[in-house]
């Protein structure tokens, strides 16, 4: 590796490694998706047919994209440790490797979860067992690559596999909540929301904030290291996402309940805003995952 | 369903041991040094690691490096260079994949004067 100045355990950033981080975005994504549809759909048994519907069609449409997005990732892995750019993201050889690793276990777990996920069409409760069943083994897919590997191993993997479950509920019900602010009886599904989250949101933060302390072990790691700079970055996202939701529970969602004429164009803003969040918070977590080394490896 | 998690829990469990980045620990010769011989281009990791793709690029291009290994995580890499190398400046580039399954690179160069 080569540490750049004043940050250490930074890798080299390539064109090949961008690509890696943004193609590593567009699978938190699809995995966010499809999980965060299943919950919703799951929990929220009785919400508006168009705002359900909404939400199945986002877990399907995310579980479909996840194998082309891993195939395109091995590519671009292959590309990476060969160093022989668009030639080794199609060597056989070099994608054999990455088979061998880690990688093509979390790939094959990653599929046959993404593949239960699409019970979701069933619409049954076979349909959501399995659909859950999926979301379970996506999100303990990514526990099998990564910076969870270190030791404690079983303790890394759960907080990582909490972590994604209780993003995914939050990330996944976005859109469809965005839907239900214009629809039939919606305040009363984001009141609900808003509860729950209550219970989630602090799940997932403590979740997070376990794993990173694991990761880097001291506040001078947190300041000093390249996994540091970037996780703050991430937390200041994540402060943001917390100021906003607070918003729409507090004010806006009451006000939607109250019929204030104003609510509900300013809390589909807000939704909007938290989404943009959301991808900033996914692009620094690319980052922190792929060119960072945590201080614990150091 | 149950089945199911303790399969899980039995994966999780069992998988331990393995470590994430397998950082480069030294180098022979080490960055930046000045050496009067170079029998052998060797990484040393703090943890198993698959090496790739190993060049080395000297004042006359492209060194050709002989792997002493196959393609199976180590924590010890060695590549012989050809005999009676030119006097100059020489730069190693690595690459390889950690037990975790991050790609790996990593850069560096050292001073040949016989």
């Amino acid at each position: 590796m080569t540490p750049m100045d004043g940050f250490a355990g930074l890798a080299t950033i390539d064109g090949w490694a961008i690509l890696s981080i943004l193609a590593k975005s567009l699978s938190y994504v699809a995995a966010l998706g499809a999980m965060g549809g299943v919950l919703f759909l799951a929990v929220f048994r009785a919400a508006d047919p168009g705002v359900r519907t909404l939400a199945r069609r986002i877990a399907v449409v995310s579980a479909l994209a996840i194998l082309p997005i891993l195939a395109v990732r091995f590519g671009i892995q292959a590309a990476r440790i060969s160093g022989m750019g668009l030639d080794g993201a199609m060597d056989p050889f070099m994608l054999g490797i990455i088979w061998d690793g880690p990688r093509g276990t979390l790939a094959i777990w990653k599929a046959v979860g993404a593949v239960l996920v699409l019970g979701v069409v069933l619409d049954r409760a076979v349909g959501t067992l399995l659909s859950l069943c999926g979301a379970l083994l996506i999100a303990v897919s990514q526990t099998l690559v990564g910076h969870s590997l270190g030791d404690p191993r079983l303790v890394l993997a759960s907080l990582l596999a909490v972590h994604l479950l209780a993003a995914a509920f939050w990330v996944g019900a976005l859109i469809p909540l965005h839907r239900a602010v214009i629809a039939p009886d919606g305040a009363a599904l984001l009141h609900r929301f808003g509860t729950l989250a209550s219970l989630t949101v602090p799940i997932l933060i403590a979740a997070g904030v376990a794993f990173a302390w694991k990761m880097t072990g001291s506040v001078t790691a947190l300041i000093g290291s390249a996994y540091g700079v970037t996780l703050l970055a991430k937390v200041a996202a994540v402060s943001g996402l917390l100021l906003l939701a607070a918003r729409n529970k507090l004010w806006l969602v009451p006000a939607v309940a109250a019929r204030d004429p104003n609510a509900s164009t300013a809390l589909r803003r807000t939704i909007k805003a938290e989404l943009m969040l959301v991808a900033v918070i996914l692009i620094a977590t690319a980052v922190l995952t792929t060119v960072t080394t945590p201080p614990m490896n150091f | 369903m149950r089945r199911f998690l303790v399969a899980a829990l039995a994966v999780l469990t069992l998988a331990t041991g393995a470590q994430a980045h397998s950082a480069l620990d030294s180098s022979e010769p080490a960055d930046a040094a000045t050496v009067a011989v170079v029998d052998t281009i060797a990484l040393r990791f703090k943890d198993a690691l698959r090496v790739t793709s190993i060049t080395m690029t000297g004042p006359d291009g492209e060194v050709a490096l002989t792997r002493e290994a196959g393609f199976d995580p180590a924590t010890d890499f060695d590549g012989v260079p050809p005999a009676d190398l030119p006097n100059g400046d020489y730069t190693v580039e690595w690459r390889g994949l950690s037990a975790d399954g991050h790609a790996m690179q990593g850069t560096f160069g050292f001073t040949l004067a016989k």
